[in-house]
C-alpha cells in the first residue's frame, strides 16, 4: 500500500451540504482547499437523503423574528442556543439564494419561480426536488477548484502541541494510506453515530470538548411498505394514525411529538399503530401524490395513497450521539485548528433546542455553520505558518489504521455493527430511558469497546473501512448512553422513565463531555440566565406536553 | 464477481450507480468498464442506484442478510 501526502490551507471532512459550504467559502477567499468524504461527496451522505425540506426565514413575509424565536425556543424546551437559532434564521435567506445559484433542485410552482412553501410551526420550508441539494453543492466547489477526495476514511485527526495539523486516513478501493497537512481543518462527518456519518467522534478522541444531550431523533415510517421512502414522503403531508383498536389518535402539527406519543402507545400496549389512509380526503390524496411526484419520481412503487388502508408503522430511532462544542461563531471548537460544522458540531439541537420542529431544520443550520467555519477555518489559516507533522505520530496513526487488516482472523465488523445496533436502538433504551436499562447497554458497549473493537479483522479495504466505522459508533454509543445517564430529567425528546419530568432550572444546561485520561469526563454548562422561561408561568404553560408518568 | 443485479447488457459503465451507492456495495470492474455489485450484503435497500440507472440497468435484490458468525 502506498502513501499519499495531500498539503492544503484548508482541510474539510465531509461533503453534505456543511461540509460543500465550508470549502466553497474557505476557497472564495483564495485558499488551496481540500473535501474528502468516506462516500461520493454530494451523494451519500445524510444531505442527499434530506428531501423534506429547507427551512428559509425572510423579513418580508410578515413573520416576526423574535416571536419566531420565542416559538423555537418553547417547542426546543428552552435548550436551543438563541444567538444561534437568530443567525442561522437571519442567514438562511442568503445560504438559500446561493444553493439557488448553484443550481440545487428546489421545488417551485406558478411564475416568479414561487416555492412551495409549507408553514411547519412559524417557519416556513421550501420543498425539495429529487435530487436534495447535495450534487448541486458538489459542483459549485469543483467549478471553483476545490479539490475532492472520494471514498477515503479518515481516521484520526493530526494533533501536536493541542493544535491540530490535518488527518489522517485510506482509500476504500486501493487501500492507500492517506495524510492531509493542513492550517485549518473542518470537521463536517454528519450525525447519529453510525450508518451516514461518525459525529464528533473524531474530535473527541483528539481531546476536543463536546456535547450531547440525549435529544434523539425518531422517523417512524412505512418503510417496510413495498415501495417504502415514496410512502414516508407521503406520511409528511398526511400525519392521521389510529391505535391497536383503529382509534384516532391525537397528536400535535409535529413530526417528532406524533413519533414519541407513537413510541409512548405502543409502550403502553395500544399498538401496532396504523397510518390511516382510509380518512384521507381527496385533497389530502392530491397533497401526497404531489410531494412524492416530486421527492421520488424515479422509484418503483406499489404504493398509492388513493387505495386507502390502514399501514402498519414501523419504527426507527437514531440517537444523540453528541457534536462538537463550538466556543464562538466562526465555529471554532476547544482545539487549535479545528472548527465544526452541520451535525458533528451540533448545529441542529443548537439551533431548535430539544425537539426536531419541522421538516428542513437540519439543512438549514448545517449550511449556515458550514459557512461560517469556513470563514474562519480560512482566517486560522491565513495567521499561522506551514504545519510540520512528526513522524512519530504519523508512524503511530499507520499502525491503528492497517491493524486490523494485518490480523490473520478476529471479529467480523458485519456481526459487531449489527450487536451494536442490537444494544443501542431498541426503544427501552433509546426513547424510553431507565438508569437500569441505559446501565446495562452500557455495560455491553464497555465490553464491546474493549474486548470486541481491538481484535476486529478486516480482509480488505472495505472491510477495513467497516472497522473504523466500528471504532467511532462504538464511541458515539458510549457518548450518548453516558449523557443519557447523566442528564437526570426528562426533556424534549430525552425521556427518563425514572425522572420524568423537567427540572427548571438545574437542567436549563447542556451536557459537556472530554476524554480526561481515557475516561470520559461530564458536567454541566448552565444556559444563560436571560434564556430562562418565565418560572411565574406554571409548569404545565410553560411545557405544553406530557411525559408518561409525570 | 458474477451477480444478478445489474444486466451487463443494458451497463454502459457510466458510473452513476457507483457514485450514488452510500455503502460502497457498487464498484466499476476494471476490466470488463462497467458496474458490478461487489458487497451485496452491505446493500441497504436505499434504491438510489436501481432509480438513477440511466440505462434501467439495475434490479435490486437485497436478501434477507445471511447467517453472520461472530468470528472468521
Amino acid at each position: 500500500m502506498n502513501e499519499k501526502m495531500v498539503t492544503t490551507d484548508v482541510l474539510v471532512i465531509g461533503g453534505g451540504i456543511a461540509g460543500c459550504f465550508a470549502a466553497i467559502k474557505a476557497r472564495e477567499k483564495g485558499l488551496n482547499v481540500t473535501l474528502v468524504d468516506m462516500g461520493y461527496a454530494g451523494y451519500t451522505g445524510a444531505t442527499r437523503w434530506s428531501l423534506s425540506g429547507f427551512i428559509v426565514y425572510n423579513p418580508e413575509w410578515g413573520i416576526d423574528l423574535q416571536s419566531c424565536i420565542d416559538t423555537i425556543s418553547k417547542v426546543g424546551e428552552y435548550i436551543n442556543d438563541r444567538e444561534w437559532t437568530e443567525i442561522i434564521l437571519k442567514e438562511s435567506w442568503q445560504v438559500f439564494q446561493e444553493l439557488l445559484s448553484w443550481g440545487a433542485d428546489f421545488r417551485f410552482e406558478g411564475p416568479g419561480r414561487r416555492p412551495y412553501v409549507e408553514e411547519f410551526l412559524p417557519i416556513p420550508v421550501i420543498r425539495i426536488g429529487e435530487m436534495g441539494v447535495g450534487p448541486a453543492c458538489r459542483k459549485h466547489a469543483e467549478d471553483i477548484g476545490v479539490k475532492i477526495f472520494d471514498r477515503i476514511m479518515i481516521t484520526d485527526l493530526l494533533k501536536c502541541d493541542d493544535r491540530i495539523l490535518g488527518a489522517a486516513g485510506f482509500s476504500l478501493y486501493s487501500g492507500d494510506l492517506y495524510i492531509f497537512k493542513a492550517k485549518a481543518t473542518v470537521l463536517a462527518t454528519g450525525g447519529f453515530g453510525y450508518g451516514t456519518g461518525s459525529s464528533a467522534a473524531l474530535a473527541y478522541k483528539a481531546g476536543a470538548e463536546i456535547t450531547c444531550n440525549g435529544f434523539n431523533h425518531t422517523w417512524p415510517g412505512a418503510a417496510s411498505y413495498p415501495g417504502g421512502w415514496p410512502a414516508v414522503a407521503a406520511r409528511t403531508v398526511f400525519m392521521r394514525f389510529v391505535d391497536g383498536e383503529w382509534k384516532r389518535i391525537d397528536h400535535p402539527p409535529n413530526e417528532e411529538l406524533v413519533d414519541l406519543s407513537l413510541v409512548f402507545l405502543i409502550h403502553a400496549g395500544k399498538g401496532p399503530i396504523y397510518w390511516d389512509l382510509d380518512s384521507a380526503t381527496s385533497d389530502d390524496i392530491e397533497r401526497m401524490k404531489k410531494r412524492i411526484e416530486n421527492t421520488y419520481p424515479r422509484f418503483e412503487t406499489t404504493f398509492n395513497p388513493a387505495q386507502g388502508g390502514k399501514i402498519p408503522m414501523d419504527g426507527h430511532a437514531v440517537y444523540d450521539s453528541g457534536g462538537a462544542w463550538l466556543i464562538n461563531k466562526k465555529c471554532a471548537t476547544s482545539l487549535l485548528g479545528l472548527f465544526a460544522a452541520g451535525w458533528s458540531g451540533y448545529a441542529s439541537i443548537l439551533f431548535r433546542g430539544a425537539y426536531h420542529h419541522a421538516p428542513g431544520d437540519g439543512l438549514t443550520p448545517s449550511a449556515v455553520t458550514g459557512y461560517r467555519a469556513g470563514l474562519g477555518a480560512a482566517e486560522h489559516a491565513f495567521q499561522v505558518d506551514d504545519v510540520t507533522v512528526n513522524n512519530n505520530i504519523l508512524k503511530e496513526v499507520k499502525e491503528k489504521i492497517y491493524a486490523p487488516i494485518k490480523r490473520r482472523s478476529g471479529f467480523d465488523p458485519r456481526w459487531t455493527t449489527q450487536i451494536i445496533y442490537n444494544i443501542m436502538t431498541p426503544y427501552f433504551v433509546s426513547l424510553v430511558k431507565h438508569k437500569d436499562r441505559l446501565e446495562a447497554a452500557l455495560t455491553h458497549i464497555e465490553f464491546i469497546r474493549d474486548n470486541i473493537v481491538p481484535k476486529l479483522y478486516a480482509k480488505d479495504p472495505h472491510e477495513l473501512w467497516l472497522v473504523h466505522e466500528i471504532r467511532s459508533a462504538i464511541l458515539n454509543a458510549e457518548i450518548s448512553l453516558r449523557a443519557s445517564l447523566f442528564r437526570t430529567e426528562s426533556r424534549g425528546t430525552h425521556f427518563r422513565e425514572d425522572y420524568p419530568r423537567r427540572v427548571d432550572p438545574d437542567w436549563l444546561a447542556w451536557v459537556k463531555l472530554k476524554d480526561d485520561g481515557g475516561r470520559m469526563r461530564l458536567w454541566k454548562e448552565p444556559i444563560p440566565q436571560k434564556w430562562w422561561p418565565d418560572f411565574s408561568i406554571p409548569y404545565e404553560e410553560r411545557y405544553p406536553r406530557r411525559f408518561p408518568g409525570e | 464477481m458474477q451477480n444478478s443485479w445489474i444486466n451487463p447488457a443494458l451497463c454502459i459503465g457510466c458510473g452513476t450507480c457507483v457514485k450514488h451507492c452510500p455503502r460502497d456495495v457498487i464498484r466499476l470492474d476494471e476490466n470488463s468498464k462497467k458496474a458490478v455489485v461487489k458487497y451485496p450484503e452491505d446493500c441497504i435497500n436505499c434504491q438510489f442506484c436501481q432509480a438513477y440507472c440511466p440505462q434501467k440497468a439495475i434490479k435490486i435484490k437485497p436478501t434477507p442478510k445471511p447467517q453472520i458468525v461472530s468470528w472468521k
